[in-house]
């Protein structure tokens, strides 16, 4: 009996390190497999003639495999990448699968794709769903420089130098970014019945505290409205007090001493930006379950919050903000002028997949999906007549109905190659362009924090986040008591032990770029 | 005649029992009604047993295109059959082999069975398994597959068929039938309790599947029903609480809303729901019929 015990243990011991073996052979093959993207880029220069050429046919045909996030599922999807794919067969001889993922489940999708060395050709990476930043680190993508250089002519020169250089990692560019609006500007999204009725003047507003006496004039006024409106991530802005979060959730700089690592929390700003939302709240000025609040539109949507803070606010967004504020027009009420960081470009980009088996042709294809208008619309909108109807040359309107409507057209490429859709006008995209390249670049453009050696104390610190800046940012919690609270277990947790690599990685950062 | 007095004990037993009921009853009348009621009352006043006014856009919205519902019905329903018959034909094939005490690798093979119920290869080694060496893809065998044996079913079935005495297959022998004469004329026929417990558990797994949809399926044809409502609703949840603070446009007016959503979960439970009852008849004689005879 002991004996057969033992041969089992043996088998299942042998049949564990098989498993294991070959777990760890094809996740190696799936890397290794692939020739360094420097030499393939070389190897294959003297035969492949650059895209847009027309000269699609010489190439040698290639299937490229591409996984997006989408809002829902479309049933013309075929349809759609049949289409697709009659233009870069004709244009780069390339055939492109879509895999279309939906937001809920991209990043982790995603994961699981990269960690099993799947092959596939482009994803879609940003700073808020599969991100970029670790996945760089983790070697799931390609550098993109010289691929761009020799194929990615037309959108390098398309896109201004500045945007570029908020991809770069480590002075190299892992993703194509999808131009839009890279802008972010802060300030008051304000009900425009409340304002008029109650004399708003938008000129006087400089500070968040400057709202306060018109909160208190809706507040006596219009009983079944919340004056200030906030979800859990509570009212505390950040640029309209001069400050840019560079690492984690607590680490900025202060724009006036840019290259100065700070622990948000801990500073004058935001201290009096919780008094003062502590005050509103014992004042009834917002709504008493901001603190478990997750899901904002919906509340939103019911047009009962005449103030709610808004840190996007791009040229023209008013129009978009009636149908989200239950039909309701607004106003933008501003206390920044529009600037540029990192985090407002890397926010949507398409980056080249370690395992892709033809990153060149991969590049040609995204450099098209970003410089042919008619792929571009193609994909962002579906197929003329079925999908959408022409207005006029540049405007289109969608057939809701029809089975191909994305919703997003960012996802795809540069939004300025789209066609407008109904209701949208051409000089609020002049606006938007005009915005990105005047609006004030981040001091630290193109810095981005690398987490690895203080993993363990940014969980620690993200969970001390969850757990107070709810309470402390809606005032549901009194900040003369519990904000000490905060800053001694962020102290315990190792906040300065972040804020000193944070220190380290922007002065070595300065040193390679020169500032 | 005894007089029928009120039981303290029996007054007790119901009431747990009426309590329990209704905490199962009063959530599903509380989807349904969400699911008839206006969208503006819903977001003004909060969900309601009873609601303020009837309202069945939800239901227009989603049965315009009602082939995508459809077909995620037909995907669900192919693999809950064919995944159960599958599932059930291995899982006693093997049962049974492990417990025939003449097998002379019985113990072995057991073991091995039993320690993958204490350590799986994970996710990412299956992953690799699935689409780089079986290539199941986007087929509908990756709905199937990974499902079929679960040991802690193979050990259920394995229990059930020690029972049977050996005596019987030895007697079966004399009379001259070949294993697999035995295994489909003798203990399949004697094990229908079990094969009716299994077969139970196993198509329930089948039908509240997402979770292997999620990782292997992109192929839009083939998604089934759980992983449609799934996507659904965290997408929807995901959108909602990130886009605000982003630079990106999403019309989140053209996403189906607390209504639909709701309405959507009717649809994908209700025939289920009907289907059921009369089903779960047959199983409950199936079991006490069967237990009898054994």
């Amino acid at each position: 009996m002991k004996g057969i015990t033992n041969n089992a243990l043996r088998l299942s011991a042998m049949a564990l390190s098989v498993a294991l073996v070959l777990g760890a052979c094809s996740s190696n093959n799936g890397n290794g497999a692939t020739p360094a993207p420097a030499d393939n880029g070389s190897g294959s220069k003297a035969e492949t003639p650059p895209a847009g050429t027309g000269e699609g046919a010489e190439l040698e045909q290639v299937e490229l495999v591409w996984y997006y996030p989408q809002p829902s599922n479309q049933p013309d999807l075929q349809k759609v990448q049949d289409a697709v794919n009659k233009i870069t067969l004709e244009k780069i001889n390339a055939k492109v699968t879509l895999k279309p993922i939906d937001f809920g489940d991209y990043t982790q999708k995603m994961n699981t794709v990269v960690a099993s060395g799947e092959k596939f050709d482009i994803a879609w990476t940003s700073n808020w769903s599969f991100f970029y930043g670790p996945n760089v680190t983790k070697g799931a993508f390609q550098p993109l420089d010289e691929l761009l250089d020799e194929y990615g002519a037309d959108i390098k020169s398309e896109i201004p130098s500045f945007v570029w250089d908020a991809t770069r990692v480590n002075g190299q560019i892992y993703a194509v970014p999808n131009y839009q609006t890279v802008t972010n500007r802060e300030g008051f999204v304000v009900q425009k019945r409340f304002a008029d009725k109650y004399g708003l003047d938008p000129s006087t507003i400089k500070t968040e505290k400057d709202i306060q006496p018109f909160l208190e004039k809706i507040a006596a006024g219009e009983p079944d409205i919340v004056p200030f409106g906030m979800d859990r991530n509570g009212g505390f802005s950040a640029m309209a007090n001069g400050i840019e979060y560079v690492g984690g959730h607590v680490i900025g700089i202060h724009k006036d001493d840019p290259y100065t690592a700070i622990v948000t929390p801990k500073t004058e700003a935001y201290k009096n930006n919780v008094t003062m939302i502590r005050e509103w709240y014992e004042k009834g000025l917002v709504n008493r379950d901001a603190a478990t609040v997750k899901a904002f539109d919906d509340i939103v949507k019911t047009g009962k919050l005449a103030v709610v803070k808004d840190n996007v606010m791009p040229p023209g967004g008013e129009v978009g903000e009636k149908l989200s504020n239950g039909g309701h027009d607004v106003v933008y009420v501003y206390l920044t002028e529009p600037y540029t960081g990192t985090n407002t470009i890397i926010t949507t980009m398409q980056a080249i997949s370690r395992t892709s088996a033809n990153p060149e042709r991969a590049m040609m294809f995204i450099n098209l999906l970003n410089t042919d208008k008619e792929l571009y619309n193609t994909i962002a909108y579906g197929i003329e007549g079925t999908h959408y109807t022409k207005l006029s040359d540049e405007m289109v309107q969608i057939n809701p109905d029809a089975g191909y409507n994305p919703n997003s057209n960012w996802v795809f490429g540069n939004t300025f190659n789209g066609y407008l859709v109904e209701g949208q006008s051409q000089e609020i995209m002049d606006a938007v362009k005009h915005e990105n390249e005047t609006a004030e670049p981040s001091p630290l453009m193109g810095f981005s924090f690398n987490d690895e050696n203080v993993k363990a104390e940014i969980a620690n610190i993200s969970a001390l986040g969850d757990q107070y800046s709810p309470g402390l940012g809606t005032g549901a919690v009194d900040p003369a008591k519990v904000l000490p609270e905060y800053l001694d277990k962020l102290e315990k947790a190792g906040v300065e032990k972040v804020r000193e690599e944070v220190q380290r990685q922007i002065d070595e950062w300065r040193k390679a770029n020169g500032k | 005649m005894q007089q029928t007095k009120t039981n303290p004990g029996q007054v007790a037993i119901n009431l747990m029992f009426a309590v329990v009921s209704l905490l199962m009853i009063l959530p599903l009348v509380l989807v349904v009604s969400i699911s008839v009621s206006e969208e503006k009352s819903l977001l003004t006043n909060g969900y309601r047993f009873i609601p303020e006014s009837l309202d069945f856009t939800a239901y227009k919205l989603i049965l315009q295109t009602p082939g995508v519902l459809l077909n995620a019905y037909g995907v669900t329903i192919l693999v809950t059959i064919a995944g159960t018959i599958l599932s059930l034909l291995m899982t006693a094939m093997i049962g049974y082999a492990i417990s025939r005490r003449d097998y002379r690798y019985g113990r072995i093979t057991t073991f091995y069975i039993f320690f993958t119920m204490l350590f799986s290869g994970g996710l990412v080694p299956s992953y690799i398994l699935i689409t780089q060496y079986l290539h199941l893809k986007d087929t509908i065998w990756a709905l199937i597959i990974p499902y079929l044996l679960s040991p802690f079913n193979i050990m259920l079935m394995k229990g059930f068929l020690q029972k049977i005495p050996g005596e019987i297959i030895e007697s079966c022998k004399m009379d001259g039938a070949g294993e697999l004469r035995i295994f489909f004329r003798i203990i399949l026929p004697l094990s229908t309790p079990a094969l009716a417990t299994l077969g139970l558990f196993i198509s329930f797994m089948y039908w509240n599947d997402w979770w292997l949809g999620l990782l292997y399926i992109d192929n839009q044809n083939l998604v089934p029903l759980q992983l449609m409502l799934y996507r659904m609703m965290n997408t929807i949840d995901f959108l909602s609480s990130n886009l605000r603070r982003l630079n990106v446009m999403i019309d989140l007016a053209s996403f189906p809303s607390l209504s639909s959503r709701m309405a959507m979960a009717v649809l994908a439970a209700g025939p289920m729901m009907f289907v059921f009852p009369f089903f779960q008849r047959y199983f409950v004689s199936g079991l006490t019929v069967g237990s009898l005879k054994g």
